[in-house]
């Protein structure tokens, strides 16, 4: 058992890729909103890159081991073992009575992945373990974290490994994340100008920012369009449509990437689509004071970097420890 | 039928079909395709959801290339039969409405206490501007409007199980202007409508509808009612909606009846012939 001293703001669990054919029935798949440090996290200690494991916003949380094992810690912060400091990027020991912590961070990115070896071994619900906060579905009992909450651990397979330096992310405060075109973009949404504004700008990450959806500053974009007719009174309205995960989406001037357990679909143009390589930095925006800056890349190289992201989660790219 | 493809993302394809009109046809195309695309996945599909009148594919780039799918979906649309051939399997399911509840009138007012004072929250409601704004001469008639029509479940989406119905007799004429910006919290069971949508919460979530009602729970995981027993959502696309007035006080009382499994759901088995539909809408 893993016990829960300190949930910090949101802690939950996730497993990834989360609860895949949903979409219809107006389910995003849940899961890591950083899926990189996530997945790199359950490698490295044994486990399956997707099995269930602790999303901690600002890095804050505490628990306390009642079993022996391994753990790894991905992402931002300080961590510390009984009080003392322990690294990141690399499974470590762990016996009963141990206590894993960590303050809000003050550094760069804004979540910390916890793995145990074993995976957290909750019910799975609609086909996954992962916490879908605005459904209350998944994670325990369909609901963050909470103080005394007990943990059941799977069991593990023996592996312990470390992420070598030149594999690990790096993280920002001034980010650039790689964005396809539209699906509804310039020039029969957007004008040129807007899209140009649109890739060079710097946005800022807004505070009202969780597993929904991550907002950026608010923008008067020209429009291509008077109206929307039918969909609506603003041009930013469509007649309501699917979204894709990772989803920019402009809501009169507001544009927000969606997240994890965001809206499935609605009336709202898509400017944009996160990369899927580049989805992971969406996860580590800290929101009220990063900012991001979008790059447009193409189908090819999407995919090119989507190899390039995958490389480091392969465990023969891993150091053994 | 015209279709447009557009890239979203570099593992999702948008394909819209027809123009951007208020056609329900359209929707009656998107519902028989995606049933088309499901039993005839093409190599690499994931999963696919539909809008209004349009589908969005989720591929995955490592199993098929994006020329194979194109391809696939071509051949797809040219095999869909005649619109007005369609049977699409439909149920009528019949709900209780208490309009303006004290629910969603708190949900206005946090927003115009802590989001903004807009003119769609005067009067700590959003009732009084659907009815300015359709140019009806009170409450009654907007009520009147909406208890007598069947809603056609178009797609569910946004939320679990959140169904996107409109109006199946010749238009309601109704149609009014979302929130901006977005309601942060709206009460699970809100009826609202954007557009010329109509649409129920099904869990509090944000949302941008003017709220209007609230009714029974329309998604529940932990499957309290019998309703629920296969699966958590109650709505799935080509279902109709008709609701029926209540007072709030009775509302809450068959809301208490549901939780505890002694309430059941009106639910019918109906299919919807298409034909049928065009002839009355002629």
């Amino acid at each position: 058992m893993l016990e829960i001293i300190d949930p910090g703001p949101q802690a939950t669990i996730q497993d990834y890729p989360g609860r895949i054919g949903l979409a219809s029935r107006g389910v995003f798949p849940a899961g890591p909103v950083d899926d990189l440090a996530f997945r790199l996290a359950n490698v490295l200690v044994g486990n399956e890159p997707g099995a269930a494991a602790v999303e901690i916003p600002t890095g804050k949380f505490a628990v306390k081991a009642h079993f022996r094992g391994l753990a790894a810690l991905c992402g931002t912060g300080d961590p510390t073992l009984n009080g003392a400091p322990v690294p990141k990027w690399e499974a470590i020991e762990l016996a009963p009575g141990d206590v894993l912590a960590c303050a809000a961070s003050a550094g760069a990115g804004f979540r910390l992945y916890l793995a145990v070896s074993g995976g957290i071994d909750v019910p799975e619900v609609l086909g996954a373990r992962a916490l879908h906060t605005m459904g209350g579905i998944g994670g325990l009992d369909g609901r963050p974290l909470i103080r005394g909450d007990l943990l059941p651990v799977g069991t593990p397979t023996p592996r312990r490994l470390r992420v070598p330096q030149s594999l690990r992310p790096v993280y920002h405060r001034h980010w650039e994340v790689e964005v396809v075109r539209g699906p509804q973009a310039d020039p029969e949404f957007l004008t040129t100008a807007d899209w140009h504004e649109f890739t060079t700008a710097r946005w800022r990450v807004n505070l009202n920012s969780d597993r929904l959806g991550v907002s950026l500053n608010p923008h008067a974009f020209a429009w291509a369009r008077e109206g929307a007719g039918l969909a609506g009174d603003h041009p930013s309205n469509v007649l309501d449509a699917s979204y894709p995960p990772g989803g920019i989406i402009v809501n009169g001037d507001v544009p927000t990437i969606l997240g994890p357990d965001g809206p499935t679909s609605g009336g709202f143009t898509v400017i944009a689509t996160v990369a899927r390589a580049a989805l992971w930095k969406i996860g580590q925006l800290r929101p009220g004071q990063d900012t991001v800056r979008f790059r447009q890349i193409g189908l090819d190289e999407a995919d090119a970097l989507a190899a390039h992201t995958e490389f480091a989660l392969d465990p023969r790219h891993l150091e053994p420890r | 039928m015209e279709q447009t493809c557009r890239p979203a993302g570099d593992r999702h394809l948008l394909v819209e079909y027809g123009t951007a009109e208020l056609n329900l046809s359209l929707n009656f195309f998107v519902v028989r395709a995606l049933a088309g695309l499901t039993e005839d996945p093409p190599p690499g599909f994931v999963e696919a959801a539909p809008g209004f009148r349009s589908i969005l594919i989720h591929y995955d780039p490592a199993r098929t290339t994006r020329s194979a799918l194109l391809d696939h979906l071509a051949a797809l649309h040219d095999r869909q039969p005649d619109i007005a051939s369609l049977v699409v399997p439909s149920r009528r399911i019949t709900l209780p409405i208490a309009f303006d509840d004290s629910a969603t009138r708190r949900a206005v007012e946090l927003y115009a206490a802590t989001i903004r004072a807009a003119p769609y929250t005067e009067g700590g409601n959003n009732i009084d501007y659907i009815v300015a704004q359709n140019g009806l001469p009170d409450r009654e008639a907007l009520y009147e409007r909406v208890l007598g029509t069947e809603w056609w479940t178009a797609f569910t989406g946004f939320a679990p199980g959140l169904p996107f119905t409109f109006s199946l007799r010749a238009p309601t004429g109704l149609s009014v202007p979302k929130y901006n910006p977005t309601r942060a919290w709206t009460p699970e069971g809100a009826v609202g409508m954007g557009g010329p949508c109509l649409a129920v919460f099904p869990v509090e979530s944000p949302g941008s509808y003017q709220l209007i009602g609230r009714t029974l729970p329309i998604f529940d995981v932990l499957a309290r009612n019998d309703v629920f027993a296969e699966t958590p959502f109650l709505a799935r696309a080509g279902d109709r909606l008709r609701f029926v007035r209540v007072e709030e006080g009775r509302l809450a009382e068959i809301r208490r009846l549901v939780l505890a499994n002694r309430y059941t759901y009106q639910v019918q088995d109906a299919p919807f012939a298409v034909a049928d539909y065009l002839g009355r809408a002629a």
